[in-house]
């Protein structure tokens, strides 16, 4: 039963044939420590340009902690302790001089709970850009925040109440204008940490269909609880078992041919 | 089977636990309706008590302004109009009306039905317009204060003569102005327009309310920006070890310590060590905001608590550095927290005596200060200062004075309360 879902799953992925890519993220021997207990082990990982990467596993088992190390957000962490180096186009982001702003203006970020700003859906959009100094005259904001909602898909949905505030709209819709915030300041990558565990399958099918049209100019890394998901967006995908990458490698290999037995174990609901 | 089950289900729980539940739903309702006729009781006694201080029993008299007597050469410099003795036209006004001659025994008996300071009344009038000079015009003037408690029914005149606060021969006088008309009960403005006074009925709040208000002010200026600031460093900033659980420690220690106790450190720094004048506002200031620092950084940090990680991670995720993510996303929300905080602090700092006490706030000042370095005293240290005269109508005044502070404390708790609906934002 499970094996026939597997194969129904990689008929949907047939045409998703991965061909030799640039490589966006590099992540080279990275460890993670909290407090000196160590939470991910010697991750290797190199994840292409305007791919869906998909990191699956059971709770508890680093993904997180990993999609976390790629814009640094582990740095807001106390006793958090990283090591190896993550390249992104060619730089160590892990380096003194990284400029973690310009860092997390490239490298976008969607969590698991809805996060908006209680603030209008406008002034959500606008905070970054008008933080980093993208847009100056009221002319280019709006133009900046009609374009960045059209891009998540919700323009036509919020577009007469701008001014509302961002709270007050439905999860799903919340979800995709953290999504809009977050290509508002123009990233070349996007993670995304569980964006749909909160949400109801049709606001999901929605994200998945901006996280399809999204990675023509993205480089999109999601992580998720739900395999079929994985399958539905993902070109690859990673799955971490207890801090280690235990297998990664084509989405469509990854859920009908593992290599490893604690994959096919996953998959397949034995276990996690 | 499903026999037994129905049957079982219909024994009613008249056990224990029914009872103690009602007992509990009985007991809590009575502590309420206890708590509550307490206060009611309060409210109603410091009402009936106080009320009627908001309004003051004048006398109208034709004055007389004799040119004689207060300008005789008639230069009419000023050293002589202020140096003049108006009490005289007011006795003279008054001996003329009930008929008695100015040698009459019992003449002073009369002279003090009209409060001492009256005649400055007629001073001012003189001196704003000289032309009143030689001019009769009905000028209403204070009643001293027995004759105030006589008329607002205080006085019991059915006891003997020696007794009473108020002769047999000065009830007779006061009949007769009143069944002619000439004694009017008005709006106390006095109440509201003077401060201390040895007379009652010239007396009032308003050397108070300013040193209060000028007491908060220097509080409000010193605890809430070090209050707040401290409580972000430690909340958002500082890193969790001992030091800062040592410090949190003694802040929530230095919240329940007495308020004499700061009282006296006024006294000591500021005072005797940074010389600091007296009964000044500015130290009262001080020592109310020393006082409710430690609340102000509770609340702040409860607040700053409130909100929620996701807020930060949002906010730091977009490329904010950690001081703009709490300064533009996490202290907006936290904003109508931090405010109820401060007001329900200022509140308790409004109605403290005890430190006041320390630093000789507690004392007679007739003058109502101008600087936050005059001499003032506050309203609560006036109402103890009050409740210690005997005269009767201090009684009331005291009563009077407690509902002006009280209705100043509802005031900035129901702004505390509005702010929290108002600006409290879910998410």
């Amino acid at each position: 039963m499970a094996e026939d879902q597997i194969i129904s799953i990689s008929k949907f992925n047939k045409l998703k044939k991965s061909t030799s890519k640039k490589v966006t993220i590099s992540a080279q021997n990275i460890s993670v420590f909290y407090s000196g207990k160590m939470a991910i082990d010697n991750i290797n990982m190199n994840i292409n340009q305007n791919e869906v990467t998909a990191l699956i596993g059971p709770s508890g088992c680093g993904k997180s902690t990993f999609i976390r190390c790629l814009n640094r957000m582990n740095d807001v962490i106390e006793n958090c302790t990283i090591e190896g180096k993550i390249i992104l186009n060619g730089t160590n982001i892990y380096n003194p001089e990284v400029d973690i702003v310009k860092l997390r203006t490239n490298i976008g970020m969607v969590f698991q709970k809805p996060n908006p700003f209680p603030k209008s859906i406008y002034d959500n959009i606008i905070y970054a850009p008008r933080l980093h100094g993208l847009v100056n005259k009221k002319s280019d904001s709006d133009e900046l925040v009609e374009k960045s909602l059209i891009e998540a898909g919700l323009f036509n949905e919020v577009k007469d109440r701008l001014n509302d505030s961002g709270t007050s709209l439905s999860g799903g819709q919340q979800q995709r204008l953290c999504i809009a915030r977050a290509i508002a300041v123009n990233p070349s990558v996007i993670l995304m940490d569980e964006p749909c565990s909160s949400l109801d399958p049709i606001a999901t099918a929605v994200i998945e269909q901006l996280i399809d049209s999204l990675k023509k100019k993205i480089t999109i890394i999601i992580v998720t609880h739900n395999m079929q998901q994985a399958a539905r967006v993902s070109e690859k995908t990673g799955f971490f078992h207890l801090g280690k990458l235990i297998e990664f490698s084509d989405t469509s290999t990854i859920f009908t041919n593992p290599k490893e037995k604690k994959t096919l174990g996953y998959i397949t609901g034995r276990f996690g | 089977m499903s026999n037994i089950i129905k049957n079982d289900i219909l024994i009613p729980i008249s056990s224990k636990r029914a009872i103690k539940e009602r007992l509990f739903k009985i007991f809590g309702l009575s502590a309420i309706i206890f708590s509550l006729s307490m206060l009611l009781i309060l409210f109603t006694t410091i009402f009936s008590k106080g009320y009627s201080a908001f309004y003051q029993t004048r006398i109208k008299l034709d004055i007389n302004f004799n040119e004689k007597l207060i300008d005789p050469i008639g230069t009419r410099e000023i050293k002589t109009l202020t140096t003049a003795d108006y009490s005289k036209l007011i006795s003279q006004s008054l001996f003329k009306f009930l008929n008695i001659d100015k040698n009459h025994p019992k003449s002073s008996e009369i002279k003090s039905l009209i409060s001492f300071n009256s005649f400055l009344i007629l001073k001012d009038h003189v001196l704003s317009d000289p032309d009143i000079i030689g001019k009769t015009k009905k000028i209403n003037l204070i009643a001293s204060d027995d004759v105030d408690q006589m008329i607002k029914g205080n006085i019991n005149l059915n006891i003997s003569e020696e007794n009473r606060k108020i002769s047999d021969f000065q009830i007779e006088a006061i009949n007769k102005l009143k069944s002619n008309g000439y004694i009017l009960t008005v709006f106390n403005k006095t109440l509201f327009t003077k401060s201390d006074s040895r007379e009652p009925e010239s007396s009032g709040v308003l050397g108070a309310i300013i040193g209060s208000f000028y007491c908060l002010f220097v509080a409000v200026c010193i605890s809430v920006p070090i209050g707040v600031s401290a409580a972000i460093f430690l909340q958002e900033f500082a890193k969790k070890n001992k030091i800062t659980d040592f410090i949190e420690i003694n802040i929530n220690n230095l919240a329940a310590v007495p308020s004499i106790v700061f009282g006296l450190l006024g006294l000591y720094v500021f005072i005797n060590f940074f010389h600091l004048p007296r009964s000044s506002p500015i130290v009262g200031g001080l020592v109310l905001a020393l006082m409710s620092l430690p609340t102000i950084v509770i609340v702040t940090r409860a607040s700053l608590l409130a909100v929620p990680d996701t807020i930060r991670d949002g906010a730091v995720a977009l490329g904010a550095s950690k001081m703009q993510a709490i300064f533009n996303q996490v202290l907006p929300l936290a904003t109508p927290g931090i405010c109820t905080g401060v007001i329900i602090a200022l509140a308790r700092a409004l109605g403290e005596t005890a430190p006041l006490l320390m630093i000789g706030m507690i004392a007679f000042i007739p003058d109502t200060p101008i600087a936050i370095t005059d001499p003032a005293t506050a309203l609560p240290a006036q109402i103890y200062m009050w409740a210690d005269h005997p005269e009767r109508a201090f009684v009331e005044r005291t009563s009077a004075a407690i509902l002006i502070l009280l209705s100043f404390l509802i005031v900035m708790n129901a702004a505390a309360i509005y702010i929290r609906h108002k600006f409290e934002k879910n998410w």
